[in-house]
Order: structure tokens, then C-alpha cells, then sequence
């Protein structure tokens, strides 16, 4: 038995990025400030270097980057490191041994959410942010696609542009500290996000919350105009304009597909008063733990009553464009002359 | 007998002080019945620091705060002006750059302060002051003291800040929209908001909803509010009733029955005012009518902002709103302060001076605790340590026999320097421009309009007609003679008086600006508020019934 590499999100906090990734402690601290998240357990980084240690795929990819030393420099050769890195890792099975413990662990996750091969999503997990470490398979189930899948993000610390990030900083080309998010796939009803601040007022007095029908990566790219609802966080006074909803992401066999929305859902809106304001409330106390406008995730799901049907898939800090500094300071020179009347 | 100042250093010296500034001014809505020793010591050194204090900090070009000398249990005050064009000018490159934390991040700012002091008040209120040792409970007081000063320095601080973002909202309404602060559009633009003081009165109509469920509702409004918890307390609901109470009180109880003296109980100590108030939502019966009132004038607020920002050209729209918003803050501040500040650090001088009061009269230091309030700190410090070694029965007395002589004679509204006249000195408070004497001192100046025949006439501090039975009400212990229906007529109010505004259909104040206490309530349930009528009191009477127009600035006495 070698160290301990899959927890359960309850044992997690923001305290764990070194650990498990800054995707999975996140979730670990959501679970800690009361947020419901899908179940799930998360692969810590001890998981992938004791996979390439094992497997040999460690040594196999030293040895490639110490011969192609003087040439990884050229943007070519790069997408050539990476194909052949990535084959590399992927060819490798999981050893029998840490199979064992993740199959216990996912046999574990069933049994918890009551359904046999529970369809869950696999998303890599850096420690520091890393551009092209974003690889996400969907609908995932049962043991064997499951390891091949966490063995394939563990792959996807190696594409072109993750490669050609760590030669720029310098960072060591065979270390990829990454870790992995196993979740419970929610069967959403609507999804979207939430955000406490007016990103284009920087106006920190409102929540926005944007969702449309199924899963949330249509309001995430921004591909349909979803309803977006602006509520007062004091009042809780809210606007609401209804997106022309024609499209939405659901489940296919393999993934995730793009579908049709329903003629008479199109106009309806995907949220009723209740949820928007449970949605507001826990994004309220979200930002007041972290003293910070969040940029939020939510997804509710078709199978569980409200309000145990809302999950949170994330929390961020939310980018926004500050109150404007010159007018700031304008309104200080207005201010001013009160004292010259 | 040697006499020792209350207020040493600051005691009121006609010959020099008239010398250092010739208008000085009682601070009526403070200090009239004149305060305890204690109490006057506290307010005098403190307030005094803090506005200067939040003068510095902020660099206000024309005004370094007041200064305030102690006569008689009233506090006298004076401003501090800045003496040269070229100090204005210096002061005005730094108040630029101070103001910015108000404009950027006021609620970061304001939730901070919050933070701070209720960490404070929870510091102090963890010492046991019947357990504590002599030097425990001395360091409590000591600590009382210097939270008393950190309240001042952050409470006029504030207060500056968020005045003078109001004053420059209205002005600027007036210049770029063409409405001035006694327009009903102005008046609905600042409110609708929620604050800490309406939340209190909530819980306390909350309680009034389940006294009746639970059926202690007859108990309550057959008993005198000072024997109601007696008698809920005699079984078991109403126990159960009380403890909950109780644990409010705990919360947000502790609080002066009078705005500015400690020599009353907190509603901790004696719940009997809170249950009044309790008493009165059940006697009144219905809903909390500022929470159907707020919905109602939230969406006349959106209204009336979508209005007045259509007056506004649109390349100044940005900053305009960014003010708008902050003066809205402004209104809030301006009423839910007293709640985290004044009356919560004076409980805790109360709290804590009491602590010592019960020590000496166990020791025999002094007879009553409560004679306590006769003592300076430096007093207190004599005896702290060893209270069996002293005896101050003495200063007591002394002290007492002064108060007492304080009492039958009122304090001068202002001390003139020979040759100078009352419209002079006010001359030289609009002139200061300081925020706090223009938004709460002096106010606008009603206009006399005789074609409107009007008996009073005064300014707009909140929209509206009414007409109904007058109350006059001098002070806070005559609140409970107010009918439902009723139009208030008073000198002024203050936030203990808030729950008798869900009663009430108008109000009349003899002086008030748009900041003032009367005027933020009055908007917040929307009935009319006429203000700066000066002589309401005196030419109004009870049950004369009178018609208000707050949007004219008038009032009529019906049967005269």
C-alpha cells in the first residue's frame, strides 16, 4: 500500500491545491461552506506521479525529453513531443494496484448516490494554473472506461501548449503536478451560472444569474442568449429577461451533444422565483465568506425535489470591470468644491 | 470645599473661550436634561476628538472639526475653521485623495468599521463583571474608555465622508436635474431601503406574532410594559416566550433608553420598553407595514431614479449614478449608525461603570452603585484598584447637589461674546461648510409664502399631505401618548422613537435637515414630514387637528 491518493471531497479544503488541484479543493472547500456539489472524489497528484513511476511512463518521457533537449524549442517539434508524450501515457494500463483502490472508490461513489455504473464526469485538476490542462471527458461509466479516462487527463498535462508553457517559465518538462475531479454526472434540468457582482459596471449591489434548459456548457461558451435575471442582494427586487433558448446541451452516448429546445420551452424560463432566490441566497453567503464577487456554476437536477436538486460546480473569484478610476476621482474633485460654496 | 472638574481641560472659561471663538452653542438634542458627570466626560472629551479626528483624517479644506467645552451637564461647541486661503488649497489636494475610499469601496469601508467595533463590544461583554477581580474590572473600564474614543473617531469619520457625498447629490439634483432636496422626486430617490434599526423593530413585531399564536397576547396588553415579563414568566409558555426575548434583548438589546445618557437601564437590563413595543404592534394588529411600505417605495425609488438619471446628460451619467448610489448609502448610514455606535457603546459604559459601582458599594466606597455616574474616570482609577481603602461618598454628594442645580435652571441655547448676535453666529456655520452643521444643525431655511396662508411654515423632509389629531411629544418617556392616526409635532426625534412612526400619519419638527432622523423614517413609511418650522411646539397643542402639505413645506391648524 503507497500513499494515500483519492479522497472524498468532505475530506478537502481550499487548503488542499498542492494536493489535489485547485479544481478539486475548491469543490473540497464549497463541501466545507455547506455548498451541495455532486458526489464524487477527487485523484490527488501523488495519484499521477505514482501512475508514471509504475507504469514507467515517467522514465519513457525523461528519456524522450533528454534526447530531444536542443530541439524542443521549435513550435514543430513540440506537437511531435507532445503526440509522442501523450502516446506514451496512454498506451500505459493503470497498474493492478492503484486500480484496485480507484475501482474501490468508484464502486463506493455508486453505492452512496444509489445507482449501479454511475455516469460520472473526469476533469484534470491543476495545482497552478496551466493553459491547455482543460481536458474534460463527459458521461463516463464504469470501471474500465473510468481508468482509461483518468489516464487520459493524467496525458493531457502534455499538450502542445502546456509544453511550450513550461519551456517559457522554465518549468520542468517531465513534472506535471495534476490532478483529477471525479463527479457524479447531474441529469440537469437547467444549468447556467451566477455571478455577485455587474461584470460591466463593476455595480457589486446585484447577483446575475444566466441559465438555459440541460447542462451548463451552453451558457458557459456562450453560444445561445440564455435568461438572465438581475437581483437586488438586498432586496431581492429582480429583472428578468428571457433569452430565445433554441439550443441546449445534453447527454449522448458518448459525451455531450447539442439538441433542439422544445417550441414550448423556448420562452419559458428555465428558473421559477424560488429557485432563482436559493441560487441567490447561497451565492450571497459564498461571497461573504470569501469577501470577494464569485463567479459561480450551478446545475439543478431533474431527479432530486428542490432545493436538494441544486448543485454547485464552482466558485472563483468573478473578473469585472472595476467603477472607473478617473471617474472616481472626479466625483472626489466634485466633492471638493462642496467646501467652496 | 475644593470642587474637582468634571471635564478637566475642558471645562467652559467665558473669559478665554469667549476669546478663542465668540459663538459658542449648547448642543440641545444631547445635552438638555443636562448629562450625568460620567456621561459628559465621556460625550465632551470624545466627540470632540472624533470630529476632529474624522476632520483630519479626511483633510475637510474648510473645517477642523469642533471643539466642545462642558457647562453645567451641557456640552457647548464651536467649529474649527481653517484660518487661510492657502491651508484651504493645501487641505483640498489631500481631501481629494481621503474621500476615494467612500466613492470606491463604501461598503467594504462601512462593513469594516462594523466589524471592528462589534468586535470590541464583544471583548468587553466576555468579562463576568460580578466574578471579575478589582484590576479586571478597572482594565474593562479602562478598555470602555478607549472604545468610546474609537467609536467617536470612526463615527465622525463616517459621517463626514457620507455628508458631504449627500450635500454634493443634492446639489448636483439641483444643477444638472433642476430639483432641490425639498422635491418629493429627491425624497424618493433616497429611499426604501432597509437598515439595522427597522430590522430590530421586525424581530420585536415578530414577537408580537407569536405572543399571539402562543396566547400570551392577552397577558401583554392587559399588563403595564414594566410588569409584563413578571408576569410571562409565571408559567410556562410565557417563559419559554421570555427566554427567547431574552436572547434578542442579547443581541441587539443593548441599547440606551435614552439616545445620550447612561443613567437608565439597557433594554438587557430592563426589557420593559422593548416589551412596550411589543405591546404596541399587538394593540395596533396587522402586518409590518414597512415591509409592504418598502416594496411600494422601492419601486417609486426605480421610478423616480430612472427619471432624474434621464435629466442627467449622458456623458456625466457614469459618475452621477456612482454618486447617487452613495448618497443612497449615505441616508442608511445616517440612520442605522446610532445602532452599532452610540447606543451600543454607551451600554457598554454603562455596563462596565456599573460593574465598578456594585464593587465600590460592596467595599464602601460609595452607597449606590449607581452613584457611580457622579464619578470621573480619574475618580474611579483612585479607587479602582483597592476600593476598601477610599471613601468618595464625598465627591458623590458634591456632585450630586450640582446635578441637581443643573437641573432646575436650562443651559443658554448659545454663549455670544458681547457684540455679537445670534445671526452672526449662525452666519458662521453655513459659512464653515461643514457637512454635519448643514445637514443636521442648520437645514435650509423655510420660505415664508404668505399667499399659501399657511400657520407654520417650514421645509419638505419627506413628501406627502396628511391631516390628522396633533401630538405633542417633548420627550421619549410621553412616546407612549401617541394614537394611531396621530400627526407627531416635537422639537426632534431620535431612533428610539422609530416604532411609533408605523403609528402615525405626518410629523412636524421645530428643527431637522434631510439627514436628520425624523426625515429618513418619515420617507422610509412614507408619510409627510415637515421640518425647521421652529416654533411647532410652541403653537401647536395636543388634540388641535392640524393639516401638514410637506410637499408645500406647510402647516395648518385646523381649530384654533
Amino acid at each position: 500500500m503507497g500513499r494515500k491518493w483519492i479522497y472524498w471531497y468532505e475530506e478537502l479544503s481550499g487548503a488542499h491545491n498542492d494536493l489535489v488541484g485547485k479544481k478539486c479543493a475548491n469543490l473540497g472547500e464549497m463541501t466545507a461552506l455547506g455548498m451541495k456539489v455532486p458526489p464524487g472524489f477527487a485523484i490527488s497528484v501523488d495519484g499521477y506521479e505514482r501512475f508514471m513511476e509504475e507504469s514507467g511512463a515517467g522514465e519513457e518521457i525523461r528519456r524522450y525529453v533528454h534526447d530531444n533537449r536542443n530541439h524542443l524549442n521549435q513550435v514543430g517539434k513540440q506537437v511531435e513531443a507532445s503526440r509522442a508524450i501523450r502516446a506514451y501515457i496512454e498506451a500505459k494500463p493503470m497498474p493492478e494496484a492503484m486500480k484496485t483502490e480507484l475501482y474501490r472508490h468508484y464502486a463506493d461513489l455508486c453505492r452512496r448516490v444509489g445507482t449501479d455504473e454511475v455516469s460520472v464526469a473526469v476533469r484534470s485538476s491543476g495545482a497552478v494554473s496551466m493553459p491547455g490542462q482543460m481536458e474534460t471527458y463527459l458521461n463516463v461509466s464504469g470501471t474500465d472506461r473510468l481508468a482509461r479516462k483518468v489516464v487520459q487527463v493524467w496525458g493531457s498535462a502534455f499538450t502542445t501548449r502546456a509544453i511550450a508553457y513550461r519551456l517559457e517559465k522554465g518549468m520542468q518538462m517531465e513534472k506535471a503536478p495534476i490532478g483529477v475531479a471525479v463527479l457524479k454526472m447531474v441529469n440537469a434540468k437547467c444549468a447556467g451560472v451566477c455571478l455577485t457582482v455587474l461584470p460591466t459596471t463593476g455595480d457589486t449591489s446585484k447577483v446575475v444569474v444566466e441559465g438555459n434548459w440541460g447542462l451548463g456548457e451552453s451558457v458557459v461558451s456562450g453560444e445561445i442568449t440564455p435568461d438572465q435575471f438581475i437581483v437586488d442582494k438586498e432586496i431581492g427586487a429582480y429583472e428578468c429577461t428571457l433569452g430565445e433558448k433554441n439550443k441546449m446541451v445534453c447527454y449522448s452516448s458518448t459525451g455531450t451533444c447539442v439538441a433542439d429546445v422544445p417550441d414550448e420551452m423556448r420562452c419559458k424560463p428555465c428558473l421559477d422565483e424560488t429557485e432563482l432566490y436559493e441560487i441567490v441566497r447561497i451565492s450571497k453567503d459564498v461571497e461573504a465568506h470569501f469577501e470577494l464577487p464569485q463567479d459561480m456554476e450551478w446545475v439543478l437536477d431533474c431527479d432530486l425535489p428542490f432545493p436538494d436538486n441544486l448543485f454547485w460546480v464552482q466558485t472563483r473569484p468573478a473578473k469585472y470591470s472595476k467603477p472607473k478610476h478617473n471617474e472616481s476621482e472626479y466625483l472626489a474633485e466634485l466633492m471638493t468644491r462642496v467646501f467652496r460654496m | 470645599m475644593k470642587m474637582y472638574d468634571v471635564v478637566p481641560g475642558l471645562e467652559f472659561d467665558p473669559e478665554r473661550d469667549l476669546e478663542q471663538s465668540p459663538a459658542w452653542f449648547l448642543d440641545a438634542t444631547h445635552s438638555v436634561p443636562p448629562w450625568t458627570p460620567m456621561f459628559g466626560w465621556f460625550w465632551v472629551n470624545f466627540c470632540r476628538h472624533g470630529m476632529q479626528w474624522g476632520a483630519e483624517k479626511l483633510s475637510l479644506p474648510t473645517v477642523k472639526g469642533w471643539d466642545w467645552r462642558f457647562m453645567r451637564g451641557g456640552g457647548y461647541l464651536t467649529l474649527l475653521l481653517v484660518k487661510s486661503e492657502e491651508e484651504k488649497r493645501r487641505r483640498e489636494v489631500e481631501f481629494r485623495k481621503a474621500i476615494l475610499p467612500f466613492i470606491q469601496d463604501y461598503d467594504g469601508l462601512w462593513g469594516g468599521f462594523i466589524k471592528e467595533i462589534l468586535g470590541r463590544y464583544d471583548n468587553l461583554k466576555s468579562l463576568d463583571i460580578d466574578t471579575a477581580s478589582n484590576i479586571e474590572l478597572l482594565d474593562n473600564f479602562e478598555e470602555t474608555i478607549d472604545t468610546c474614543r474609537r467609536m467617536w473617531e470612526i463615527h465622525m469619520y463616517m459621517m463626514y465622508g457620507t455628508y458631504t457625498a449627500y450635500i454634493l447629490f443634492e446639489n448636483m439634483c439641483r444643477d444638472l436635474a433642476g430639483i432641490d432636496d425639498t422635491s418629493p422626486l429627491f425624497h424618493q430617490v433616497v429611499s426604501g431601503f432597509d437598515n439595522k434599526v427597522f430590522q430590530v423593530d421586525k424581530r420585536l413585531w415578530e414577537f408580537s406574532q407569536r405572543a399571539a399564536r402562543d396566547q400570551l397576547d392577552r397577558i401583554i396588553l392587559d399588563t403595564e410594559p414594566g410588569r409584563i415579563r413578571e408576569q410571562l414568566e409565571s408559567d410556562g409558555t410565557g417563559k419559554a416566550f421570555m427566554n427567547d426575548f431574552m436572547e434578542f434583548m442579547n443581541e441587539d438589546g443593548w441599547r440606551m433608553q435614552r439616545m445620550s445618557e447612561i443613567n437608565l437601564p439597557t433594554w438587557v437590563e430592563d426589557p420593559a420598553p422593548a416589551l412596550g413595543m411589543v405591546k404596541q404592534f399587538l394593540q395596533k394588529g396587522g402586518g409590518f407595514n414597512l415591509d409592504e411600505e418598502r416594496g411600494k417605495l422601492t419601486e417609486k425609488r426605480e421610478q423616480a431614479e430612472k427619471e432624474i438619471l434621464a435629466k442627467v446628460p449622458a456623458e456625466q451619467k457614469g459618475w452621477f449614478e456612482q454618486l447617487m448610489r452613495l448618497a443612497q448609502k449615505s441616508g442608511v448610514f445616517s440612520e442605522e449608525h446610532d445602532h452599532y455606535l452610540d447606543l451600543y457603546t454607551h451600554a457598554m459604559m454603562r455596563r462596565s461603570a456599573l460593574g465598578l459601582g456594585r464593587r465600590f458599594t460592596k467595599l464602601g466606597a460609595i452607597d449606590d452603585p449607581e452613584d457611580v455616574f457622579f464619578l470621573m474616570p480619574d475618580e474611579i482609577r483612585r479607587a479602582g484598584i483597592s476600593p476598601d481603602q477610599f471613601d468618595l461618598r464625598y465627591i458623590v454628594e458634591r456632585r450630586k447637589a450640582e446635578w441637581e442645580e443643573w437641573q432646575k435652571e436650562p443651559n443658554p441655547p448659545a454663549i455670544l461674546k458681547d457684540g455679537f448676535d445670534l445671526d452672526q453666529a449662525m452666519g458662521v456655520l453655513v459659512q464653515s461648510n461643514d457637512p454635519i452643521a448643514l445637514k443636521v444643525v442648520v437645514g435650509s431655511m423655510p420660505q415664508v409664502r404668505p399667499e399659501l396662508k399657511a400657520d407654520l411654515y417650514g421645509t419638505c423632509g419627506s413628501p406627502g399631505v396628511a391631516e390628522g389629531t396633533a401630538r405633542v411629544i417633548m420627550t421619549e418617556d410621553e412616546l407612549h401618548l401617541v394614537q394611531e392616526g396621530d400627526i407627531l409635532v416635537a422639537a426632534s426625534t431620535s431612533p428610539s422613537w422609530t416604532p411609533v412612526f408605523s403609528m402615525i400619519q405626518g410629523v412636524v419638527v421645530d428643527r431637522g435637515a434631510s439627514l436628520s432622523h425624523a426625515a429618513i423614517v418619515g420617507r422610509e413609511y412614507g408619510i409627510p414630514v415637515v421640518m425647521n418650522v421652529f416654533e411647532g411646539t410652541a403653537k401647536i397643542k395636543s388634540g388641535q387637528r392640524i393639516k401638514v402639505d410637506a410637499n408645500l413645506g406647510t402647516v395648518y391648524i385646523l381649530d384654533k
